[in-house]
């Protein structure tokens, strides 16, 4: 018993030296959701806006106030992020903490400038700030993107972050571009990233350019209502720096061709091969992955490529009312549209990047890797400058099904019309 | 001063083991009579009669309380006074009668409730069972209920207890030894067990350590539970405890030894493993996948009841990035106004739970409502609307208490309950590093413990050929061994 009582109190005693090392209470940390970085004019200086949720909006509590807002955005100077937090602590109530952010928001002037691998290396040094935070390039200043944002459904910051990168990553518009991938490309040094591209800002009406297919990029689409905020195409990142945006439709490409990532089903429109003032609406389905043959020799130092990209549709809607159903030879020529726009898309999209990135944005050179003995000579048989751009590149779609839903015939238009 | 000379007389008689019965029948009455403290026990009783058949004055010594004295005078007096005969074996034809020679054994058996009879001139004194300790009548088990399956319990005594078990094991093999306990209260331990499948080393040592049980009196199971068990500061039980004769009867019939005494309405079955205690036998009555259901159910409990408090602490307070944002920031939301650290805010609750709890079994039972609005209203309600706790502490506490209540049996009851306290302890010290230290430690601890020679983990670890019954039990027909860690004399069931 005694034993005991000394074993107890020993304990008890390691209670008060430890401290309770490391505790913090829930309520005395902000979580800031969304970081924005921007270029200052000193170099090597930066602003650091910070979106911080605030716990008490939307709670059920009856004592609480909800009438607060649901989220502080604050701006500060320095040098990288974590000391700016400390310095936001000069207006903010208690430690910020980066455990919870969901996105890392560039500037797109800072995103072109040799500083953002700088900025972005010191942020994942520590362990606080998540690998799956999603960068995002705004063609205006980041603190300017994080203020404009005002969602009107989805107000707590954190949630309408996680929906809205979730679907638009779905849908394959915007690329999957978090810190992972972001660092595992750089440092590979052979492929191009692809980061989120967005904007509040709404262009001109005049540059407005309504296209069949979604070749918009942020900032671009016609619409009206909702929020001002749009979240479409990617900017190419090559060697940490932003060299050019990619539309949508290229993003999507780009997704399609790559095998690392995932994408849900999408909709898309193609030209009516019967009538092409129509578009056929289809549920373009990827039940499978790519798959990509590239065929390397070490003498000459050339690959040829060969990608074949196995896919279904869905008719979703043919406005034009052509009988594709039944009628066979209808039926050969959409599908040969449809594998034929996507291939042309595609090559529109491997032959610049041949041409001006020098490099892929489908991290191909996972496949070639293998063929070199270790990667000093993979790095020597140089991939992005020598290999992608002089290579055969081959993409072929096969269609392998096509199911026209749940209507057999459309309404025959003449009788309705009559 | 004459007390304590008198004292000092009797325990010098006491001491002395074996002493023969003196020729002098007088002497030997006075020497009775003094031990008893005749002239002020009011309950001691001394008769004597003239029997006929030797014409010899017989003197009769017993306690009239624990005595049927109908008996008395149906199987004594009355063939003493009428009945012809040589001898007193066959004057007295009660099944029990038995010759004494020893002045210890003659009170031995008149504290047990039989009458001792000194014949003029003998150096034999008789015994003759005639006892009738008074005992409830069997009734309902109610701390271990079960839908399906019987309803009758033990009672407090041993003879019903004995033919609850032979019942339901109508087995020749089926053995009843008894030892006695205790030095100046002498109580009988009644061990059951099937001769031909009991593992004898263990026997042997349950009979050993029941021999050496070195006090002056052990009133009932459940003080001889902590006379028997090897490690009393352990909070891992090492005897299963039941009220059920049919639990009892399934663990014997596996090769378990089951204890039992007069005045307690259970019975403790021994070696036993961790799973014992997690079964409960309604698993068994239930087909084999509501029974695996309800276990499956139950180990969910086990580990709620043990962690969520503890998870809690240490997530909140130093693994925050674990929570998820939209519940983290419900938390924060109803932490904000709460005056007091996290961990001290669990443990407001689950001291609150534990005094419901402990406040609930000890109250009369005409309060018992009291408890209810007391416990739910004040504790749940309006705590948290004083905010003195956070609203999600109360789901936290009332989870982990209700969780508590699937373990049934009492022991393992304690343990988790204890296991919950320390847990939440280490949870805040170091959040899930000391957390998962801690449970470790546990853990390791359980698996070093024995009952019995039995490892508490198995057949699990170490791995024995058994029924597989743990975790989930396999469909009764393919049940083909007894479990192989008490190395049954039969390891084949069928």
């Amino acid at each position: 018993m005694k034993q005991l009582l000394q074993l107890i109190i020993l304990l008890l005693s390691l209670l008060l030296l430890t401290s309770c090392y490391d505790k913090i209470e829930l309520e005395q940390q902000s979580n800031v959701i969304a970081i924005g970085i921007d270029k200052e004019d000193e170099k090597g200086s930066f602003s650091f806006t910070f979106q911080i949720a605030n716990p008490e909006a939307g709670s059920t509590l009856s004592t609480i106030g909800s009438k607060e807002e649901e989220k502080e955005t604050i701006t500060v100077p320095g040098t990288d992020i974590l000391t700016a937090t400390s310095l936001a602590n000069s207006f903010v109530t208690k430690r910020m903490v980066l455990d919870h952010t969901k996105v890392v928001v560039v500037s797109k002037e800072l995103a072109e400038s040799n500083d953002f691998l700088r900025i972005i290396q010191s942020a994942s040094r520590k362990p606080e700030i998540r690998g799956d935070v999603q960068i995002i390039v705004c063609k205006e200043e980041a603190s300017q993107f994080l203020r404009n944002n005002q969602p009107s459904m989805e107000r707590r910051p954190h949630k309408y972050y996680q929906f809205m990168l979730q679907r638009a990553i779905q849908t394959g518009l915007i690329p999957d571009a978090d810190f992972h991938r972001f660092f595992q490309i750089t440092e590979g040094d052979a492929d191009l990233f692809l980061a989120i591209y967005a904007t509040t800002l709404e262009e001109n009406e005049k540059e407005y350019r309504i296209t069949k297919e979604h070749n918009y990029i942020a900032g671009q689409i016609p619409k009206e209502g909702g929020n001002r905020t749009q979240f479409i195409g990617s900017a190419v990142f090559k060697k940490g720096k932003m060299i050019d945006i990619l539309s949508g439709q290229e993003t999507r490409t780009s997704n399609i061709l790559d095998k690392t990532l995932h994408m849900d089903n999408i909709q898309v429109t193609y030209s009516d091969p019967i009538k092409p003032d129509y578009q056929v609406a289809v549920d373009y389905i990827q039940k499978v992955n790519p798959i990509i043959d590239i065929q390397y020799n070490k003498e000459t130092n050339h690959a040829s490529i060969d990608v074949t990209v196995p896919f279904e549709v869905r008719i979703i809607a043919i406005p034009s009312m052509v009988n594709y159903l039944s009628n066979k030879e209808h039926q050969k020529k959409l599908c040969n549209t449809i594998e034929q726009t996507n291939e042309n898309i595609a090559n529109k999209l491997i032959e610049k990047s041949q041409k001006i990135y020098k490099s892929d944005p489908f991290y191909w050179s996972l496949y070639i890797r293998k063929k070199f003995k270790d990667i000093p000579s993979f790095e020597k048989a140089n991939w992005d400058e020598e290999i992608y751009p002089n290579a055969d590149i081959n993409v072929s779609f096969q269609l392998k099904r096509m199911s026209f839903g749940k209507m057999f015939n459309d309404s025959r238009l003449n009788e309705v019309t009559e | 001063m004459f007390r304590f000379q008198s004292f000092e007389k009797k325990e010098e008689n006491f001491t002395k083991k074996d002493t023969p019965l003196s020729s002098d029948t007088n002497l030997l009455i006075k020497q009775l009579k003094e031990i008893y403290d005749h002239h002020i026990n009011k309950d001691f009783c001394s008769r004597t009669l003239f029997a006929n058949f030797n014409k010899k004055n017989v003197y009769l010594f017993y306690y009239a309380s624990i005595v049927n004295s109908d008996k008395i005078e149906q199987a004594i007096v009355q063939p003493l006074l009428e009945n012809d005969g040589s001898s007193y074996s066959n004057v007295l034809t009660n099944e029990s009668l038995k010759e004494i020679a020893t002045i210890e054994k003659a009170i031995e058996h008149i504290n047990s409730g039989k009458v001792v009879l000194l014949s003029e001139g003998d150096q034999i004194a008789y015994s003759i069972d005639v006892s009738q300790f008074q005992h409830r009548a069997i009734s309902q088990s109610e701390n271990e209920s079960v839908v399906k399956g019987p309803q009758d319990a033990f009672t407090e005594s041993t003879h019903i207890n004995v033919s609850l078990i032979r019942k339901q094991i109508r087995d020749k093999q089926l053995i009843t030894t008894v030892s006695s306990v205790g030095e100046r209260s002498k109580q009988d331990v009644t061990i059951v067990y099937i001769s031909d499948l009991v593992n004898p080393n263990i026997l042997k040592n349950v009979k050993e350590r029941i021999e050496n049980i070195d006090t002056d009196n052990v009133r009932n199971v459940e003080l001889l539970e902590q006379y028997l068990e090897e490690r009393p500061y352990s909070i891992f039980p090492s005897i299963y405890y039941t009220e059920r004769p049919d639990n009892a009867a399934a663990f014997i019939e596996d090769g378990h030894i089951i204890l039992l005494m007069d005045s307690s309405s259970a019975c403790l079955i021994l070696p036993v493993t961790f799973w014992t205690f997690f079964h409960s036998p309604e698993d068994r009555y239930s087909r084999f996948m509501f029974g695996n259901f309800s276990r499956l159910i139950r180990f969910i409990a086990f580990y709620i009841t043990m962690m969520i408090s503890a998870t809690y602490v240490a997530l909140a307070n130093f693994h925050s990035q674990m929570i998820p944002p939209d519940l983290l920031l419900a938390i924060t939301a109803s932490r904000e106004r709460v005056p007091f650290p996290l961990i001290v805010e669990v443990l407001i609750m689950e001291v609150a739970f534990e005094l419901i709890r402990e406040a609930g079994i000890r109250i009369p039972s005409a309060l018992g409502p009291t408890i209810g609005i007391v416990g739910a209203l004040i504790l749940g309600q309006a705590a948290v609307e004083a905010n003195i706790i956070s609203p999600i502490i109360v789901i936290i506490a009332a989870l982990s208490g209700l969780t508590s209540f699937a373990i049934s049996d009492v022991s393992l009851n304690y343990t988790v309950r204890i296991t919950r306290f320390l847990f939440i302890f280490a949870a805040g010290l170091m959040g899930m590093l000391t957390l998962m230290g801690a449970f470790l430690l546990w853990f390791m601890y359980a698996a070093s413990l024995k009952s019995f020679g039995m490892r508490f983990l198995s057949p699990i670890a170490p791995s024995f050929k058994s029924p597989k019954d743990t975790l989930f039990r396999k469909a009764v027909r393919s049940e083909i061994w007894r479990p192989g860690q008490i190395q049954p004399k039969d390891l084949k069931k069928k």
